[in-house]
């Protein structure tokens, strides 16, 4: 039977990516979700500590450095083992004696990773806030109670403490950090998936791209050394230029540290930042395509 | 896999990696700029965290790092080791400088808590006592002249160094500077009210003068605590303010009332 037959469909990805998903899903990577919300929930109840700041700014640390555990790895090891399990499974024979080009089957991989990884932050983004939200309003009625009992409870110094409270507390930005973390895992992943086209198991997968994600969050540094000429040796300067051209810059996407601090974001820094994200998955994606295009499985 | 397709990769590969390191010096600059990311760790916090603390601070989890020191900081605060709490502090400051409450806490530790510990303790001979408590009072004025050179705007430090003048150097000349610098940053009526405060003991006629002045605006805009009515009474005889223009309030019997000024740290230690 003759049909009309596209050389790029997102329907075809999108099944692609929707049976991804759910191998991942049936993998019980989502059991995170659970320890994820046992850590969050005893760390805001739990930990007592002197300052109402402290007290939610240790939330909120923990909470993303759950929420960045959860994206590096999943990226790294899920997309690791997503190729293998396909040849093991024959599944990939399957789909690509059908009329899939080989650059569909990659991107409807990808996206099914970065569907599971971008659903399971939403979701740890949303008991976080939560969670934050009742601790704030409960670390602010302890305060003004204790304001009030030593007899210092004023409008100003009510104002003051919703403040400082406010500040460290539930904000939009922290959206904005939940959303970096999200477009470092999506730059991981799609180095993974490169990697894992030549890769010649799933654990040289692994190591090589955890090594990537390791150099990658010191490459800010390689490239200080490179652009501001801190090196005299000729064998130090070409590796941190080979550190700097080769390994993706993650370090760019830690604007957590400062959100969690109540900084603001403006749009055009995560315009720019999204921007960096889509060129370095696209870039690996070419690469990966290249790759895989040919390659006799 | 063909060589033609290796050759192609490496070279997209390469193609990449020239024209990306330009762009992220750009993003990089402009996210530093926007305060969203710090400056690089510089080797003194690498050899005082840790390695594996490093990696993690590297490795976007600086804030958790900071949270887990500041833990042993409070441990170490609770157990009287001032100089380890002291070292601490430096280093979280230095994990986030851009954090209020971190320098705000040191300084407290040293000028309040380390400064009282030394002048009570009476193992210390008398003499040494009140060096250390000096030294103390100095490292806590230090942390928050170091935290304002991250954090020029911020009322809260600026506030909290007029306390430190105004509690523990016993310079009202120094604290109605730097809570005037707060009223500045922050608009709180309160910081007005303590400059004025300040201003008002001082023997120079021009600063008192000036005290007036805000006090009147104070009252102006419906501050009515006893000290401000007392103070501007005073000041009114003082100057010999003609009646018309006088305050209608009678001398308050409790001139010391003013609840926004008790929020401070009551810290007056004797013979200080």
């Amino acid at each position: 039977m003759k049909g009309s037959y596209a050389r790029f469909s997102l329907r075809r990805i999108l099944a692609l990516a929707s049976a991804t998903l759910t191998q991942l899903i049936r993998m019980r990577i989502l059991v995170f979700l659970l320890i994820f919300s046992a850590i969050v929930v005893g760390v805001g109840f739990v930990f007592p500590l002197p300052t109402p700041e402290q007290q939610l700014k240790l939330l909120k640390d923990v909470s993303f450095g759950a929420l960045q555990f959860f994206s590096v790895a999943m990226a790294v090891v899920a997309t690791a083992l997503l190729l293998p399990r396909d040849l093991e499974d024959r599944t990939l024979y399957t789909i690509l004696a059908k009329p899939v080009p080989r650059h569909e089957y990659l991107l409807g991989k990808l996206l099914g990773l970065l569907a599971l990884i971008g659903g399971g932050l939403i979701v740890m983004d949303l008991i976080l806030c939560g969670v934050l939200y009742v601790r704030q309003e409960m670390v602010f009625q302890e305060f003004i109670a204790a304001l009030r009992s030593e007899g210092l409870e004023t409008p100003e110094s009510t104002a003051e403490v919703r403040l400082m409270v406010d500040q460290q507390g539930l904000s939009w930005t922290l959206h904005a950090g939940v959303f970096a973390v999200f477009l470092k895992a999506a730059v991981i992943s799609s180095l993974a998936l490169m990697i894992s086209t030549f890769a010649s198991s799933t654990l040289f997968t692994v190591v090589c791209t955890f090594c990537a994600v390791i150099i990658g969050h010191g490459q800010q540094l390689a490239r200080e050394f490179f652009f501001h000429r801190h090196l005299d040796g000729i064998w130090e300067k070409a590796a941190s230029t080979v550190f700097a051209i080769l390994a993706p810059d993650l370090q760019m996407f830690d604007i957590v540290d400062n959100v969690i601090n109540g900084e603001a974001v403006p749009s055009g820094a995560m315009l720019s930042m999204t921007g960096m994200g889509a060129m370095y998955v696209v870039g690996y994606l070419i690469v990966a395509h290249l790759l895989f295009v040919e390659k006799e499985l | 896999m063909k060589l033609k397709r290796i050759v192609q990769a490496a070279l997209v590969l390469l193609f990449l990696g020239v024209a990306k390191v330009p762009l992220e010096e750009r993003v990089t600059e402009r996210l530093r700029a926007e305060n969203l990311l710090s400056p690089p760790l510089t080797l003194e916090v690498r050899e005082n965290v840790g390695q594996m603390s490093f990696a993690a601070a590297l490795g976007g989890l600086r804030s958790l790092v900071a949270s887990i020191v500041y833990l042993e900081a409070y441990t170490a605060f609770e157990n009287s080791e001032w100089a380890k709490v002291d070292s601490l502090f430096q280093l979280i400051t230095r994990l986030q400088p851009r954090m209020v409450s971190y320098w705000e806490q040191a300084a407290a530790h040293m000028a309040y808590d380390a400064a009282a510990y030394y002048l009570k303790s009476e193992e210390i001979e008398p003499a040494v006592r009140g060096r250390l408590f000096q030294e103390h009072v100095d490292r806590g004025i230090a942390f928050l002249e170091e935290g304002l050179t991250y954090l020029p705007d911020s009322a809260r430090l600026w506030a909290r160094l007029g306390d430190v003048y105004k509690y523990r150097v016993k310079s009202p000349k120094k604290a109605a500077e730097a809570y005037w610098k707060a009223f500045e940053c922050g608009r709180q009526p309160f910081l007005q009210r303590a400059t004025a405060y300040e201003l008002s003991v001082l023997p120079d006629e021009e600063d008192q003068r000036r005290a007036y002045e805000l006090l009147k605006i104070r009252y102006g805009e419906g501050d009515r605590y006893p000290t401000v009515i007392a103070k501007i009474k005073q000041f009114e005889e003082k100057f010999g303010v003609p009646l018309a223009v006088r305050i209608p309030e009678a001398m308050p019997q409790r001139s010391d009332a003013d609840p926004g000024m008790n929020a401070g740290p009551n810290v007056d230690v004797e013979g200080r």
